[in-house]
């Protein structure tokens, strides 16, 4: 099919697209505004890049996952697993500015620093909103980048530009399941006469996702709440909480979930990843006994790589992390969150294509049809 | 070209475009007053006519518009000045007004207007059959068939309104303006019409006693065009078969006759009086026929009023035309289509014809020319639209070479286009439904040209009423669709003549319009204006400022050299899909089929070296001259 034909009427048009960037600084055909992706003329090959990389084009997820990551121990419900940690930032600036241990942020600091990586693609936001894919390389400045959006911003097309530039080798990227799973498609799916340069990318650190929100709605929430230009924070701590909040100067503010449900971004309720699965490693929010007040200031970590295992040691051993003990019970909770993450998405998409159809994710339907069971 | 028009030598052949013999005719008529706007196909009469008017001692204006120049005609017909006016058929339509209130009060010098109708729509938006107008006016019609009744109709035409004072139209089709024939001249007058002092009681006055007058002139012209030498019949002297025929229909009625060889089997009555008609006349032909075929340009207007004078005496007889589908019913004549009607009419198969040998033409959209400013503004307006609103954006067109923008050439810009100047009205509305909810963007845009023609009130109407919407003045300085002919913002009149520009800006600021002013060719810097504008609300008005690239080049600007860079450009490949040449689309970027890559074409090219700053691999290069460099 067409590549922005095939792009716009099965991901556009299906309410699918995230924003992650991906189909992005390829070509004069794609770009993004707010949120929003758009074409502006439509290009006749075939075969592209766009349609590649997509992650809402039909992947089958188990073929990839064993293709991607050969020998590694791969639990369905989560992907390729090493070990889980619980982690903070050792650094107390760092954890100030981050959304919750600034495990993230200690990494690539860390990796930049070491020359695991020559550069890093990070997503800046102003405020919590409008964030936007850059190009780091220089480690003192990724803490520019701290702290997360519920926005999800077209970051990838930063990398693209980054990859066609040829100038960085080992670029590290952060991202949310929908952009990670894009990488590796980049890797391990590249158009037959145009490798996007994809040996470039270098560590890929995941985010946990449960979904991202809808540009405009949740600005004009925050404008509701807040002075939007003085917040410096937002999160959603536990279901039992049932709250989204945002810290605004010295203030914070709670809102109830329910208003913030109704923005969830139509593209999530159709993503069957939360652990961000296609990663080294990834990272989202504690959950402990502790309680919500310890685990805002820690993250937890999935290893699932080598790679991601090396960085963990090197930053133990450089004293840039700090681990606690993670409960015994921590991995089933994570499994079972998953799950359901992976029903839901099921869900959506039987309701939207009909019972016998999971539309993108219909190559991997008896995979996740075993997890999920 | 022009001494065929001033040379004082009566009886001289000279080989004459249609144009051009209305402007021998004009002079030979002694006038004293020319008005136009320009419109194809008859622009070079007043281009001519302005060249000439110093030396012959008249004067000659481009009008803001046609309904400027043809009340300016009948005012100076008060002072006994002998005017023409020069209108296409959608410039005719616009004086409406004007023409049938002339009507009513008529004229005291002579005056006539040129109209020319454009069958096949070849240089225009519609085909109309100005015959109706002066049908709906009552006011008298002509039509020649070919060069030399073109010059001799327009002084036939001035006696004839001067004897009845009324006007008197002269009704043109595009192959009789640039079709080439030989033309006597006539004798030209020692100086122009004398002009007379307009006395405290003379009147023309359109007013509803006029009514009977004006259609007893009519009548008079009737009785005039049963002598007019014009209408001519050739054929046997009494024919059942009748051709009647007008303009072009002549010509390929004649040849037909002649290629059937059946002259002395078919009469072909030429009737160049096509209102009112000489019933006498027609009758004397009509009687002795049972068939008749009309030959005649876009509407059967004479087919129908044929029909009208056959039943009110009582003649049966079988007529087919444009009506009946013996011609088609639209589009312009053929001779080929003649061929067919007359061996239907005398009931003998078409001869085979010869193959043709020639390879067809390529069918090709209309297209911008190589460095159109346009070509920037519309590829800069679709994408601002599109990162401005989620809901598309709903785009006006007006006339002007930018109307090709419905095409391709401008990624089919715009949902409607109406006639010259309704863009703006057309938006005005739309930008009024916010109230009810409407929250699309409203754009429309029109020309330097049509801005002074037709759009000012429209933008009066918009700035008082508050519409929500952005409208787009693209000034490229010039009237480019007709062919450069001046108007108000260019600083130069019909005679040559320097005089102070009017600013486009200023009339849209006192209009009380916010004014901003971006150039099409700085894609980046005027795609974040756009996008800035079209996210505001209220009366915005663009002004996009970048000359027609025809105009620069015929000013010889100093040229830059494009060159694609052979080893960077990537082709098709995934990246940029042949972006130069299939998505911009100028002329000047072309496809090397062969090497699969973009090429420049250095013929068409004009350097403006927009592509360069779009090519998505940096694989165009520009070299030399300065961008701001003008002559």
């Amino acid at each position: 099919m067409i590549s922005t034909f095939a792009l716009d009427s099965t991901v556009l048009q299906e309410g699918l697209c995230t924003t992650c960037g991906a189909c992005q600084g390829l070509c004069p055909y794609w770009d993004c505004v707010k949120g929003r992706t758009i074409t502006y003329f439509e290009c006749q090959r075939q075969d592209g890049r766009c349609q590649r990389f997509c992650p809402r084009m039909p992947v089958d997820l188990k073929a990839l996952m064993e293709k991607a990551f050969p020998g590694e121990n791969i639990i369905p419900e989560i992907g390729p697993f090493r070990s889980l940690l619980l982690t903070r930032a050792a650094d107390p600036d760092i954890r100030a500015g981050s959304q919750h241990g600034g495990t993230v942020t200690a990494l690539m600091e860390l990796a930049l620093r070491e020359g695991l990586i020559d550069s890093a693609v990070l997503t800046k936001s102003k405020n919590t909103l409008d964030p936007e894919g850059v190009l780091v390389t220089d480690p003192d400045k990724v803490r520019q980048c701290s702290g997360s959006s519920f926005q999800i911003a077209p970051a990838l097309a930063q990398l693209n530009r980054a990859l066609a530039d040829d100038r960085c080798h080992k670029i590290g990227v952060v991202g949310t399941p929908c952009k990670t799973l894009a990488l590796y498609k980049m890797r391990y799916d590249p158009l037959p006469d145009n490798d996007n340069h994809a040996g470039n990318i270098g560590l890929i650190l995941g985010l946990f996702c449960g979904w991202g929100l809808d540009w405009d709605g949740i600005r004009s929430l925050t404008e509701k709440y807040a002075d939007a230009g003085s917040v410096t924070h937002a999160d959603i701590p536990p279901s039992k909480y049932h709250s989204y909040e945002i810290r605004a100067g010295e203030k914070t503010v709670s809102v109830n979930l329910d208003e913030v449900t109704p923005l969830v971004r139509n593209a999530c309720h159709y993503c069957a990843d939360m652990t961000c699965e296609f990663s080294d490693l990834s990272v989202g929010g504690a959950r402990s006994k502790d309680g919500w007040d310890v685990d805002k200031g820690w993250n937890q970590v999935i290893v699932r790589t080598k790679l991601g295992q090396d960085l963990i040691e090197l930053a133990k051993a450089k004293g840039v992390l700090e681990f606690k003990e993670v409960p015994d019970t921590a991995l089933d909770k994570i499994k079972s969150a998953s799950s359901g993450k992976k029903r839901t998405a099921m869900r959506y998409l039987h309701e939207k294509y009909g019972s016998e159809s999971l539309g993108y994710l219909q190559p991997s339907a008896d995979w996740l049809k075993t997890i999920t069971d | 070209m022009e001494w065929t028009t001033t040379i004082d030598a009566p009886g001289k052949v000279c080989l004459m475009q249609g144009n051009e013999a209305i402007v021998r005719g004009a002079v030979e008529a002694g006038i004293n007053f020319a008005a136009s706007y320009p419109g194809s196909p008859s622009s070079q009469i007043l281009d001519m006519l302005g060249k000439i008017a110093e030396e012959r001692g008249f004067y000659a204006q481009w009008a803001a518009n046609e309904v400027c120049a043809m009340e300016a005609c009948i005012g100076t017909s008060l002072a006994n000045a002998r005017s023409i006016c020069i209108v296409k058929q959608n410039g005719l339509l616009c004086c409406a007004d004007a023409l049938h209130c002339g009507a009513q009060h008529g004229v005291k010098g002579g005056m006539v207007i040129v109209t020319s109708d454009d069958p096949s729509a070849h240089s225009s938006t519609n085909e109309f059959d100005s015959r109706f107008m002066a049908e709906s006016a009552d006011l008298p019609m002509l039509e020649p068939t070919c060069a030399q009744e073109a010059k001799d109709l327009v002084p036939y035409a001035f006696e004839l309104s001067e004897k009845l004072r009324q006007i008197v139209i002269i009704r043109l089709t595009t192959r009789i303006c640039h079709g080439r024939g030989n033309v006597v001249l006539g004798p030209l007058p020692q100086k122009p019409h004398q002009l007379e002092t307009v006395s405290e009681w003379e009147r023309l006055t359109c007013v509803s006693y006029r009514h009977i007058p004006m259609l007893k002139t009519l009548e008079d012209f009737r009785e005039a065009f049963e002598v007019c030498s014009y209408n001519s019949y050739e054929g046997p002297e009494k024919a059942d078969k009748l051709i009647a025929a007008a303009g072009t229909g002549v010509l390929y009625a004649r040849e037909a006759l002649r290629r059937l060889n059946v002259q002395d089997q078919v009469g072909l009555l030429t009737l160049a009086s096509i209102w009112p008609l000489p019933e006498k006349t027609i009758l004397k032909y009509l009687r002795n026929a049972k068939e008749v075929l009309v030959a005649e340009e876009v509407d059967p207007f004479l087919e129908r009023n044929l029909q009208a004078i056959a039943g009110k005496n009582q003649l049966t007889i079988k007529f087919t035309g444009r009506g009946d589908g013996a011609l088609p019913r639209v589009g312009e004549l053929m001779p080929d289509y003649l061929m067919s009607a007359v061996s239907n009419l005398i009931g003998r198969p078409l001869p085979e014809k010869e193959e043709e040998q020639e390879a067809p033409l390529l069918e090709r959209e209309l297209n911008f020319c190589a460095g159109c400013p346009h070509r920037a503004t519309f590829y800069l307006l679709k994408k601002a639209l599109k990162r401005s609103c989620t809901k598309p954006g709903v785009v006006i067109g007006d006339i002007g070479c930018y109307i090709m923008s419905g095409q391709e050439a401008g990624h089919y810009a715009y949902q409607a286009c109406n006639c010259m100047g309704s863009g703006i009205n057309l938006a005005e509305g739309l930008g009024q439904l916010h109230r009810f909810g409407m929250d699309q963007p409203v754009v429309t845009m029109c020309g330097d040209s049509t801005f002074f023609h037709a759009a000012l009130p429209g933008l009066v109407n918009a700035s008082y009423y508050h519409s929500n919407m952005l409208f787009m003045v693209l000034d490229n300085s010039a009237t480019a669709m007709t062919g450069f002919q001046p108007h108000p913002g260019t600083g130069i009149t019909a005679l040559g003549h320097k005089v102070e520009p009017m600013s486009i800006r200023a009339i849209c600021e006192s209009m009380g319009c916010q004014v901003t002013e971006a150039d099409p060719f700085d894609t980046e810097g005027t795609l974040k204006i756009l996008e800035d504008l079209l996210s505001q609300k209220g009366l915005r008005v663009l002004i996009m400022k970048q000359a027609c690239a025809t105009l620069m080049s015929k000013r010889h600007r100093a040229k830059r050299r494009v060159y694609v860079d052979q080893t960077k450009c990537i082709g098709d490949g995934c990246g940029c899909d042949r972006f130069c040449a299939r998505v911009w689309g100028c002329p000047g970027n072309s496809w090397d089929y062969k090497n699969n890559k973009a090429v420049i074409d250095p013929v068409s090219c004009v350097g403006c070296g927009v592509c360069a700053d779009l090519c998505p691999a940096g694989a165009i290069q520009v070299e030399g001259g300065d961008e701001n460099e003008q002559a």
